[in-house]
């Protein structure tokens, strides 16, 4: 039944409402909706948000698998459609972590920007680090991996042992692992440092990949990420690859092995653009150098 | 009770998938077959008491109660009372107050709907206006979903299985083969119902009671005897939110309308003998012997287990197929029930307990919001 009144003073309510964070109590996935709420399967939850008030609430359809116990954060999304086609807005709620409460709150953002190997990640942060050299900072990785002549990365090298004792005292916010036939490759972020860099007043910028762009999404909020996708020029999956392959091989640092590994991975790091597209702000083609750092930098500015 | 209130008798229709009746025609076949196994005269009733959800929604039509009087050649006065799924038992709870306080000496009880005129979404919608509009339906939640959130709950704090559910499933649809007027008449494995369709995880299909049409009828009465009365009748009221509650394991509702009864009749829990309960999912059974005191919290699945809720076991329950196989006409169910409680303390049972004293009637509205109990005893 369409009330529009009713939908008013909802509107007003959310207006005033406490954007809260809460706990999975129950859930269920509702496999047959009431007239209004379209014909597809959603997951409904009982969530006892942060206050101590309980609210039944719909999740996002990109949410992570709930579990009773997990924490959810709200967004404004589409709940239903009424007979005259106006579309109805209310809170639902996005699965951010499981089982765990968030590690720290937000205070600032970081900006993260990923893509795949070649497509430019690096001397993009650089030129923007020279841009904005008194207000960001780019965070330092963790890793398990040597330390080589030519790394253009911050990097903190530890041991594997060291690695999980700092993931166990969940100083290591976020992490991945490479697999490599060479070496052990464990990679993530140190909650310290992002801390640490938000204390200078500054903006910690990583240059990061699809996991430890999960874990950083998961610890610190969807919302405390400005998550930029990059991408090689091309219109095609194919066209994208060989503008990669031509990159790697003239950037000289890799073994033709390497290549291949490296391209395998970037195949499916542009494929992770569409499979986890709610993890990606803006999208953006590096086909001009100059360009694309200017979009960055402007997005930085409005995030701001 | 302030008076003794007799359960003269009663009828029902089948219930079912009824295309050929309409909601008025369920009524009149209702109050015809009371009339007719009690016999006393229609004029004889001094008030009319109809239980009802959705009557407005689904079969277009409210002002029930003087749709049920005008049945009766003298038009007594009438009243409609909705209580979502304790609708019926509201209805016989409210006759008894008629009774107890002496406005009426005998009264027409009946309990009416009619779901299956319209789409499963509109039913689906209007079923789920026995919860909370405001704070439980905004989410797209319906009446499965919401025992659904108590089933998984439940099987999150004590660790209950899915293949355990479909035992209860399994008791009901055992006990209605023998029900004429039952809806499903036939013995369902446990390995089926936990195959049957994913309604609302973790609930299936056939955990869930039906869409039904049907209705049922009572005559009570302080005037006119009969072996068979009421000795507690009792309505609670819990939240109507799920958000409200502190529990979503337990109905406090049940808990309260039952101590009230016991404390009403006298009795002790353990002198009933058969027990008629709103399994109006497979995980509400659970829930409510846990609440009647009958298990203890997480163990209520111990008891179908061991087999002792069939005919011959220790606690006999829903042996008239209960809400799950007998069928689930909202309104009608209170009222249902009573009369197979009246049924099997009278002998007349299809499925009759041997040796039946005592029987409880537990009725719940809404995911345990109201419960009313009515407690029924033989009389030497």
């Amino acid at each position: 039944m369409d009330r529009i009144p009713a939908l008013h003073r909802r509107i007003k309510e959310l207006e005033k409402a406490k954007l809260l964070p809460g706990i999975i109590e129950s859930f269920t996935v509702v496999r047959h909706p009431p007239a209004g709420f379209g014909t597809e399967p959603y997951i409904v939850a009982l969530i006892a948000l942060h206050d101590g008030t309980k609210v039944m609430g719909q999740l996002t359809r990109d949410s992570s698998a709930p579990t009773i116990g997990a924490t959810v954060t709200p967004h404004m999304r589409r709940i239903r459609t009424m007979s005259n086609g106006l579309l109805v807005n209310d809170l639902k709620y996005e699965v951010v972590t499981m089982k765990t409460m968030p590690i720290f709150t937000m205070t600032s953002y970081v900006l993260a920007v990923s893509g795949p190997s070649g497509v430019g990640k690096t001397t993009i942060t650089r030129q923007l680090m020279t841009m904005f050299r008194s207000y960001a900072e780019q965070v330092p990785i963790v890793s398990t991996r040597a330390a080589k002549k030519n790394d253009t990365e911050p990097y903190v090298h530890v041991s594997k042992e060291e690695f999980d004792a700092l993931v166990a005292k969940k100083e290591i916010i976020s992490w991945t692992h490479m697999p490599s036939a060479t070496e052990l490759r464990y990679y993530g972020y140190r909650k310290r440092d992002i801390e640490a860099i938000w204390k200078k007043g500054k903006l910690p910028i990583v240059v990061t990949e699809l996991n430890l762009l999960k874990g950083l999404v998961d610890s610190l909020g969807r919302r405390a990420v400005l998550s930029c996708g990059l991408l090689p020029p091309g219109k095609s999956k194919r066209l994208m690859l060989s503008v990669l392959l031509h990159r790697l091989r003239t950037r000289g640092r890799d073994t033709e092995e390497q290549i291949v590994e490296r391209l395998k991975i970037a195949e499916a790091d542009l494929k992770a653009f569409t499979d986890h597209a709610h993890l990606f702000d803006h999208m953006l083609v590096n086909d001009e150098l100059g360009t694309c750092v200017e979009t960055i930098r402007d997005l930085v500015k409005v995030g701001n | 009770m302030r008076e003794t209130v007799y359960v003269l008798g009663g009828a029902q229709t089948k219930f079912g998938e009824l295309w050929n009746k309409s909601l008025s025609d369920l009524i009149r076949e209702a109050i015809d077959g009371a009339i007719a196994t009690t016999g006393i005269l229609p004029t004889d009733i001094d008030y009319v008491v109809i239980g009802n959800m959705v009557g407005g929604e689904t079969a277009e039509q409210a002002h029930l109660g003087t749709l049920a009087s005008s049945m009766l050649p003298h038009r007594p006065p009438s009243l409609r009372v909705e209580a979502a799924c304790a609708s019926g038992g509201l209805a016989v709870h409210t006759a008894c107050a008629f009774l107890e306080s002496g406005k009426a000496e005998t009264v027409l009880v009946i309990g009416a709907e009619k779901l299956t005129d319209v789409a499963g979404d509109i039913v689906t919608s209007a079923l789920m206006r026995a919860g909370d509009a405001e704070k439980d339906a905004r989410a797209g939640l319906t009446f499965p979903s919401i025992f659904a959130l108590t089933a998984a709950a439940y099987m999150h704090t004590y660790g209950l299985k899915r293949e355990d559910l479909s035992l209860v499933s399994e008791n009901s649809h055992k006990a209605a083969v023998k029900n004429p007027y039952a809806q499903f008449r036939k013995e369902i494995p446990a390995a089926a119902i936990s195959k049957s369709p994913l309604i609302a995880d973790p609930l299936r299909l056939l955990d869930c009671s039906p869409i039904s049409d049907g209705a049922a009828a009572l005559i009570l009465s302080t005037k006119r005897e009969s072996n068979v009365r009421i000795a507690a009748s009792q309505l609670a009221s819990e939240s109507l939110s799920l958000t409200e509650r502190a529990s979503l394991t337990s109905f406090v509702s049940t808990r309260t309308a039952f101590v009230r009864a016991l404390s009403e009749s006298g009795w002790d829990k353990n002198s009933i003998d058969a027990l008629e309960l709103h399994d109006c999912f497979s995980i509400a059974t659970l829930i409510h012997l846990e609440d009647l005191g009958y298990a203890e919290e997480g163990d209520a699945i111990r008891i179908f287990r061991q087999g002792d809720a069939g005919l011959d076991g220790a606690l006999p329950i829903n042996m008239s197929g209960g809400l799950k196989a007998c069928g689930h006409p909202i309104g009608a169910t209170g009222v249902k029930q009573v009369l197979d409680c009246f049924k099997q303390l009278s002998g007349t049972a299809h499925h009759q307990v041997s040796d039946v004293k005592r029987a409880l009637a537990h009725n719940l509205g809404g995911v345990g919001a109201t419960c009313t109990v009515h407690l029924l005893e033989t009389i030497a």
